[in-house]
């Protein structure tokens, strides 16, 4: 057995007994799931109203039947991955102090470096196990939102959906080992514990909340409760044929946006689970094309995490004393 | 009377000095800075999609935002104290009881004539005037930035109504302040007590409009209140969870006293449940026991 | 007027089903350097906890400087000072900042002047605006002995006051200890598991095992019924660790 191994099984045993760390999870699986079910309900009313609709227009002897509200089972999951983009980043950045945060500067970390071991076998095994508990956490949330989706949305799904749903699941793999192997290193390399935690925090509440927001909230639609343009009462299509006057604005909207590892996940993820309107019902291979510029920033946004913390959770800073 | 002024006049000297909500406070100001610029480009960007919609024809209502007011500049700014702001105060709060648990001062404290609640409520009110300081220079940033955008000073009303918002803003916050020192308090670890109000936060800041709204999570951090969902499951989680979605109140309150859309019906409602908020928060604080003030912190 | 600083009678304090402290009886006289010894473990510090009144007892009651812990709390603490274990301070203030926080809450008269009197007192002038973050422990400790005695308290209890420091800080905090009992007129109650301390510095000494006063007597008498260079040694032993 080497001392990666040895390492790796102690991480998983640590976080195995973590309770905090456990309910946060827990937590996090549980509001997903509601929001399930919220989606499922909301879907329900708006079904029920066009139900309502229909019979009215039945009994005013209309013939000209609207359209019924599209239902894409998959898209009921898109304030799940909004939760799993915002607090599960938090989360995942409590994983990483955590897993620096119990050793560093620790008695019992000096015992360990008196030892025989190679240079990264501690910080390998803290990001192996960090890799291992998402693994198992986004299967196990997965699993249970798509059972939720076939038990509360009465949904059916094919063979093409749950490619979906299992790619999904790989981003947000990538995703969270990303925020977790970032917060390893700043953890790491700062003097105090709680100085890294903060820094993390701050890149957070950038990266997931404000950027993004500035970007949202940039977007001329959003300015009206209800959207602009529905207040002025234009279709879709008059609507893209406006937007398109407005491309230098919509450019420098779209740069603050992908300055944000979020904004990829979040528009991959959109877009294999058909969520993005643009992607929906798209055969998966035109999608992964369409998205590989965000595939491959999200990719070396996840590679370049995890070589910092490899190469901050060394011998020297995880010995340095707090003051 | 005495030792309630000198915990003021410590707490502020300390916060001050306080590396971690600094950084957070910088990050605030900040934004608070960019936020009236990203106010005005996202309303002339506006205006000209009307303009472009009405020379095409495309409609025959109002512009939604002819004669708006200027202070809707600094609409970002009401989205910028639910994210950034509480999250400073909560950091603050939170520092600001471990900072005793620490150093070991509570005993020293609290083995001198000073009541439990005395030295608290010193604490908070030390936290409350630095707050307020970071508020004051926001407002002021507001003005001065709203100013140069329109080419014209603020009259005095504006300034009066961006004093209000600020004032609102502070007790809105000053929930977080005692939020934070509470969970500073009661934890039994640094992560924890910093982990727990932002958790509860999340919550009201998200789970509890999704349930009554159906809004999904990233569109409730745009400034404009979710309206909510119609239907009978929605209406029901709003009237008992709505009180509790004090993001969205705080939008709300928000909305009225920048003359962006609420009236002062729906409004006031909204501050009540803020300033409930605030005093519950503070309630709960000044009624910790004097063993958990002093108890050890582990890690 | 009464010369007994500290009196306990049957003073307890349980911890859920663990007993801390089992009905007390303690008498400490006005004047005195009293040293509390004990295992860990043993309620030293349960002690010092319910006299500085940052406890409250579960049983029994005590009166320090003429007042209740019980009924009358706030007049205990106008007249006690207390130096915990380990205490840190404030480390982002400088050393005056902390001494006129400290003084300020406990409402000294003349500040800026019974400020510099401790500091010429305890020989440790010329530091005052630097932040205690850059202090040694030694430093560290004497700014905790300054806060402690800046409102010249009548009772002054030490919680294992050397703890941590080198054999010249243990040194200057013993002739601290002396002066502050002989030249200020200080009762000293002091926690210590070290028996040295207690030979050089107090007056009468008192044993704690698992929560009981299992003696106490003037440090004379204890020499003499214990003669010998290790008398206290054999007295902590033999009486200390009986049931242990």
């Amino acid at each position: 057995m080497n001392s990666l191994t040895v390492h790796f099984g102690k991480e998983i045993t640590d976080i195995r007994r973590n309770r905090f760390f456990i309910l946060l999870l827990g937590f996090l699986t549980l509001i997903m799931v509601i929001s399930v079910i919220v989606s499922a309900l909301d879907f329900r009313t708006k079904m029920a109203d066009y139900t309502l609709y229909l019979d009215a227009l039945v009994k005013s002897g209309s013939t000209e039947v609207p359209p019924a509200p599209p239902l894409y089972p998959l898209q009921l999951l898109r304030g799940s991955i909004e939760y799993l983009e915002l607090l599960g980043a938090l989360f995942a950045i409590i994983l990483g102090y955590r897993m620096i945060a119990k050793d560093k500067g620790s008695g019992t970390t000096p015992l360990v470096f008196t030892r025989p071991h190679s240079r990264f076998s501690m910080s390998g095994a803290k990001l192996l196990a960090t890799a291992a508990i998402w693994g198992t956490v986004v299967v196990i949330v997965f699993v249970i939102m798509v059972l939720a989706l076939i038990g509360v949305g009465t949904a059916i799904l094919s063979p093409q959906d749950f490619s979906r749903v299992a790619l999904s699941g790989f981003y947000a793999w990538l995703y969270l080992t990303f925020w977790s192997a970032l917060a390893m290193g700043l953890v790491a390399l700062t003097k105090r514990l709680s100085t890294g935690l903060i820094a993390a925090l701050v890149i957070w509440l950038i990266v997931v909340l404000v950027i993004p927001q500035i970007g949202d909230t940039m977007d001329p639609d959003n300015q009206v409760p209800g959207g602009l343009f529905k207040s002025l009462q234009i279709g879709k299509a008059d609507e893209v044929a406006v937007t398109a006057h407005f491309s230098g604005f919509e450019t420098a909207r779209d740069q603050i946006e992908i300055s944000s590892i979020t904004k990829h996940y979040e528009r991959t993820t959109f877009a294999f689970l058909g969520i993005k309107d643009l992607y929906n019902q798209q055969p998966l291979g035109d999608v992964w094309l369409a998205l590989l510029p965000n595939t491959i920033t999200l990719a070396a946004g996840f590679l370049a995490a995890v070589a910092f913390a490899l190469l901050s959770t060394v011998k020297r800073t995880l010995l340095r004393k707090e003051s | 009377m005495g030792t309630l002024i000198t915990v003021i006049r410590y707490e502020i000297l300390t916060a001050m000095r306080d590396r971690l909500p600094r950084t957070l406070m910088i990050v605030f100001l900040g934004m608070i800075a960019a936020s009236s610029i990203i106010g005005w480009l996202t309303n002339q960007t506006v205006t000209a999609v009307y303009n472009q919609v009405l020379a095409d024809g495309l409609t025959t209502a109002a512009n939604p935002f002819s004669g708006v007011s200027p202070l809707r500049y600094m609409s970002n700014t009401v989205i910028y104290m639910i994210l950034i702001g509480a999250l400073l105060a909560s950091v603050a709060g939170v520092q600001a009881s471990l900072r005793d648990r620490k150093m070991n001062t509570a005993d020293l404290i609290l083995s001198r004539p000073v009541s439990t609640v005395g030295f608290l409520a010193g604490k908070l009110l030390g936290q409350g005037t630095w707050l307020a300081g970071v508020l004051l220079v926001s407002a002021v940033t507001n003005w001065i930035s709203i100013s140069v955008i329109t080419g014209s000073v603020l009259d005095p009303t504006g300034g009066a109504k961006i004093l209000l918002f600020y004032g609102i803003g502070w007790v809105f916050l000053m929930g977080f302040v005692s939020l934070g020192m509470v969970s500073g308090l009661r934890s039994t670890t640094e992560a924890t007590a910093l982990l727990i109000p932002i958790l509860i936060w999340a919550v009201l800041v998200f789970v509890v409009p999704q349930l009554g709204t159906a809004a999904h999570p990233v569109s409730l951090l745009n400034p404009v209140a979710a309206p909510p969902s119609q239907g009978g499951f929605f209406q029901l989680m709003n009237n008992f969870l709505g009180p509790l979605a004090v993001g969205e109140h705080f939008k709300t309150a928000s909305s009225f006293l920048l003359d962006t859309g609420q009236t002062a019906s729906i409004a006031s409602l909204s501050f009540a449940v803020i300033v409930i908020f605030a005093l519950v928060a503070a309630a709960v604080l000044l009624a910790t026991p004097r063993n958990t003030v002093r108890s050890a912190l582990h890690e | 007027m009464s010369t007994i600083a500290i009196a306990a009678r049957g003073l307890s304090r349980s911890y859920g089903t663990s007993n801390a402290l089992k009905g007390l009886d303690l008498t400490v006289d006005q004047g005195e350097v009293f040293g509390l010894l004990g295992h860990n473990g043993a309620g030293k510090t349960t002690t010092v906890m319910l006299l500085t009144t940052l406890l409250e007892p579960t049983a029994g009651t005590a009166t320090v400087a003429g007042f209740d812990v019980r009924s009358d709390p706030r007049s205990v603490r106008t007249k006690i000072g207390y130096l915990p274990e380990n205490v840190r301070l404030y480390d982002n203030m400088t050393m005056l900042e902390n001494l006129k926080f400290f003084g300020r809450l406990s409402g000294v008269v003349g500040l800026d002047t019974r400020i510099s009197e401790t500091l010429e007192f305890l020989e440790f002038t010329g530091h005052e605006n630097k932040r205690l973050s850059t202090f040694s422990k030694g430093m560290r400790q004497r700014v905790g002995i300054a806060q402690a005695i800046l409102h010249r308290p009548s009772v002054l209890f030490l919680d294992e006051p050397t703890s941590g420091l080198d054999p010249q800080g243990v040194k200057t905090l013993r002739e601290t200890i002396v002066r502050m009992n002989t030249d200020l007129g200080m009762t000293i109650f002091m926690n210590t598991h070290l028996l040295s301390e207690v030979t050089k510095t107090c007056t009468s000494i008192g044993v704690l095992r698992n929560g009981e006063l299992v003696y106490q007597a003037p440090l004379a008498d204890t020499l003499a019924t214990f003669p010998g260079e290790d008398s206290l040694e054999q007295v902590y032993l033999t009486i200390g660790s009986e049931t242990h």
